[in-house]
């Protein structure tokens, strides 16, 4: 796809009376792997690339999509845009503005160490094979019903032009590697683990995960979950949430209620609202201050990586949560103008056909500089919840629920056997407000978050190191 | 548009069928409009052109899929290229089953309703209607969806088989606000029934006007009435259960069960329907050409069948069930069969209960032992003694598919065309009570 196009797109669209204009073409290129019990499946590639248009005409936000990229198809799609839109204006009660933020030109580009051409396809096929392999091998006294796994790279190129001067190119290739296996006891029944590794960069990471270890490690302690695995103290204990189950949290109760379209209510019918007001921000207290939530597109290798946003706003580091304090949403142009605000680059399409909304990207508790015995050192009777599987939570981000799977009794500071189905169900108020304690730990985990309609889903990181809570109740799954 | 698509799938599949054993060329084409309303407003005008093509690859029971959005031909030719030369590397699919012979496809007859089309360039009307019908019924607020389109598919196969259909689709949900209450509807379907668009607002307006204040419910267990979109989201779930891939792959609670096992009561009977005109995911013919038909997933409470394609059916062997896709068979439209209640009956039948009129973010424990939650949004209607007292607003179903499936007590006469955000497969079903479901809430 040529710029000059994308400017002439651009062009054009203002010579029609658009007040705003901005032209994206995205490539979204997939490899897939699939095996079943260590067997190959199929194999898939996915081409998907177009143009997606967003003009502001007399007060009217439109977006539009195609992937017939002729100038022709381009111009027309222009001009089907403006007139559906002058049939809307009547119903627009709230004119769309956009900040007056510095929109950027430039470019950013993961360069992998390995790339994936480096690795024979078969050779990649028999690396997922020997994982199941490796689940298999691991364990003693089950079974291993069924094994799932799905190897994925992805390459997504953008290039972006907009009528305030903007101009991004970006290209970041991703892998993810996607688990799913089943233990069953004949008494003691089953136990289900889904696994993701993911980042940015190329085949380099699969070493760097150092995945056989990591995967026969956690078999092994899932085993010994399901056989030995006993139900939580029924009272009010200190609990202990590993990086994993924090980055999730982080997500979910820190990143998601303070995007600033669901502040705004934008999302309210789709994925909903934010417990956090407008006027929360910069005061409002929301947990001890042990709790410090960044949200961070530039983490070098981050699955959520970017250099620029999709409206061409230069990403950098935001805190959601400082000290306790809610402190900065995110923000693309529209939510910073009506907060009186500038973007600070959150803006993100899944594809070329997806309306660029306000995303999160890797997310994290900030660490402390505690060790996890440290940590744990002082506590009489709790329990370590290392990893999950159920969670949800409310649509304004306040009612959460996780289920630990990988869970562990501590016993005067030691971690001693195995707990089941551990149930964590808590506000965001009542959790963050109990953290007393935060180890050094700091871990990411990939993911993809779904917001808006149609549908997106982005890669994004969530992650933190070990977190302390003091005196949870802790319930059981029924 | 049907024989130029038909062209273009049938030029590719000469230009590659020499290379393969057996080839597949499917080609979806989507032209839509969508409104988002957001608090009385119409936030975002969204339209959509674009053809999607898809290539089954077979040589030596080696099994490669590429998609593509691209309609240039030597591109396609190309990746094609490219992706054959994984056929010398690999071994066979462990799912490889040879593309059934195509038979006689009995279509489905007009599935475009010209009204769709119509308000495709004036959906603005249609907005007007929605919001006005939430407004009038006491709605303050209001912010949702209207969805128009219209979807084609060409499918030629290296056997013989060549299928097109073109539908249109019509979807819209709305989301009230009411004070601190809110009510939320959905419509889905091939066709536009401007009733049906009106009741969209007012049914979600009635929910959030129908609030008599707050009342503050312990966890515990309650006789529960699922709306028709909770049932939906949770049949949606259940039905994907029964994909016979999603058996294999640990994704199902009836990788322990056979045909003919009980799994529910008598009270439930849940089908795919691809012959229903009405919903949107109809079709006469699947992603291997295979004829669709209507089936009893669940037929009164036993397990009838799973969905199968011919690769899923030899490893179980049995026959396809008309569900393909490639890989993975899939439901086409979901459908619960009617009971003989009415939501009026069902509530003077709780004595202790809620309605739990919407709810999202359906999670699983443990795909294979049905342990789930869900949470509610929207009206959580209170009920003692056959009357209801209050709303209850957020709380959560966390209990067992299976237990649930076994405590349906009644269904409701009435079934609703609901697709939205949660229930993306469209479906037609009723109110259900529930006996016993447990509720939690936050400890603190």
């Amino acid at each position: 796809m040529s710029e000059d196009l994308l400017n002439y797109v651009v062009d054009y669209s203002r010579s029609l009376g658009v007040k705003y204009s901005e032209a994206r073409y995205q490539l979204d290129k997939y490899f897939t792997i699939i095996l079943r019990n260590g067997k190959l499946v199929t194999l898939g590639t996915s081409i998907n690339d177009g143009v997606g248009i967003r003009l502001v005409y007399d007060n009217v936000l439109t977006f539009s999509a195609t992937n017939k990229l002729g100038r022709d198809e381009l111009v027309g799609i222009v001009r089907d845009a403006v007139g559906r839109a002058r049939a809307t204006t009547h119903l627009v009660k709230t004119p769309t503005r956009f900040g007056d933020d510095v929109v950027s030109r430039g470019s950013y580009e993961v360069i992998p160490t390995k790339d994936f051409n480096s690795l024979d396809i078969s050779e990649k096929v028999k690396l997922m094979a020997e994982l199941h392999e490796v689940i298999v091998s691991s364990v003693k006294e089950v079974k291993v019903p069924t094994t799932y796994c799905e190897y994925v790279e992805h390459v997504q190129e953008k290039l972006i032009v907009n009528s305030d001067g903007g101009f991004v190119r970006g290209r970041v290739p991703r892998l993810l590697i996607m688990l799913n296996l089943v233990l069953h006891h004949p008494q003691k029944g089953s136990i289900q683990r889904i696994m993701e590794f993911g980042a940015s960069g190329g085949l380099e990471l699969i070493d760097e995960w150092d995945l056989f270890r990591v995967v026969e490690e956690e078999v092994r302690n899932l085993e010994k979950s399901l056989v030995e695995g006993v139900e939580p103290p029924k009272e009010p204990v200190d609990v202990v949430l590993g990086p994993e189950v924090v980055g999730i949290i982080v997500h979910e109760s820190a990143g998601h209620p303070m995007e600033a379209d669901r502040i705004l209510g934008r999302e309210s019918a789709q994925a909903g609202e934010s417990y956090v007001k407008p006027e929360y921000v910069g005061s409002y207290r929301i947990g001890s201050e042990c709790v410090t939530v960044v949200e961070d597109p530039t983490i070098p290798k981050s699955y959520g990586y970017y250099e620029y946003d999709d409206e061409c706003i230069k990403a950098r580091p935001r805190y959601l949560y400082k000290e306790g304090i809610i402190y900065e949403p995110l923000h693309n142009r529209q939510t910073a103008y009506v907060f009186g605000t500038r973007s600070n680059g959150s803006s993100r399409a899944m594809d070329y056909a997806s309306e660029p909304l306000i995303r999160m990207s890797n997310t994290y508790f900030k660490p402390g500089d505690m060790e996890f015995e440290e940590l744990i050192e002082d506590i009489r009777l709790g329990v370590y919840i290392k990893s999950y599987m159920e969670w949800n939570i409310d649509d304004i981000r306040w009612n959460q629920r996780y289920v630990g799977l990988e869970s562990y009794l501590i016993v005067n500071g030691e971690l001693r056997g195995y707990i089941r189905n551990p149930v964590l169900e808590l506000t965001t108020a009542g959790l963050y407000s109990k953290v007393v304690g935060v180890d050094k730990n700091l871990r990411f985990y990939p993911g993809t978050c779904g917001k808006g309609d149609p549908p997106q889903g982005v890669p994004v990181w969530f992650g933190g190191p070990n977190i302390r809570l003091s005196k949870v109740r802790l319930g059981v799954t029924v | 548009m049907s024989s130029e698509l038909l062209d273009t799938a049938g030029t590719l599949l000469r230009k590659l069928r020499s290379s393969y054993d057996e080839l597949a060329v499917m080609i979806n084409g989507i032209d839509s409009v969508m409104v988002k309303i957001v608090n009385n407003n119409v936030a975002l005008k969204y339209s959509r052109k674009s053809y999607n093509v898809g290539l089954y690859l077979v040589k030596g029971r080696k099994v490669l899929i590429l998609e593509s959005s691209t309609s240039d031909l030597n591109q396609l030719s190309r990746a094609a290229d490219d992706i054959s030369k994984y056929v010398h590397i690999i071994e066979e699919s462990e799912l490889y089953a040879p593309l059934p012979e195509p038979r006689q496809v009995k279509p489905l007859g007009n599935l475009v309703d010209s009204n769709v089309v119509k308000y495709m360039s004036e959906p603005a009307k249609l907005c007007e209607v929605l919001i006005n019908s939430a407004v009038n019924e006491g709605g303050e607020r209001v912010s949702g969806i209207l969805s128009l389109g219209v979807r084609s598919k060409a499918l030629v196969s290296s056997n013989g088989f060549e299928g097109f259909e073109v539908g249109s689709e019509v979807s819209t949900y709305l989301r009230v606000f009411k004070g601190d209450y809110s009510g939320h509807w959905a419509y889905g379907s091939r066709f536009l029934d401007l009733k049906s668009i009106e009741d969209v607002g007012r049914t979600a307006a009635q929910y959030a006007s129908y609030a008599k204040g707050f009342v503050d419910i312990p966890p515990g267990r309650y006789d529960v009435i699922l709306s028709p979109l909770v049932v939906g989201n949770l049949m949606e779930l259940v039905v994907s259960m029964t994909s016979a891939f999603n058996v294999l792959a640990g994704f199902s609670m009836f990788i322990s069960k056979s045909l003919g096992d009980v799994v529910a009561t008598d009270k439930l009977t849940l089908a795919d329907v691809p012959r229903d005109v009405e919903l949107s995911g109809s079709t006469s013919f699947d992603d291997e050409g295979v004829e669709t038909y209507n089936k009893e997933l669940i037929s009164r409470g036993s397990l009838k069948t799973l969905l199968h394609n011919s690769k899923t059916a030899r490893k179980f062997n049995t026959v396809s069930t008309g569900n393909a896709g490639w890989i993975t068979p899939r439901p086409w439209n979901i459908a619960v069969t009617p009971g003989d209640s009415n939501i009026d009956e069902m509530v003077r039948e709780v004595r202790n209960g809620l309605l739990i009129s919407n709810n999202w973010y359906t999670r699983l424990q443990n795909y294979v032992e049905g342990a789930f939650s869900t949470v509610s949004r929207d009206a959580v209607l209170v009920i003692r003694d056959g009357e209801v007292v209050g709303n209850a607003r957020r709380v959560r179903i966390a209990d067992n598919l299976s237990r649930l499936l076994s405590n349906i007590w009644l269904v409701g006469r009435k079934c609703y065309l609901i697709k939205w955000w949660e229930v993306e497969v469209p479906s037609k079903v009723p109110y259900i009570l529930v006996k016993d479901l447990n509720i939690t809430k936050p400890f603190e």
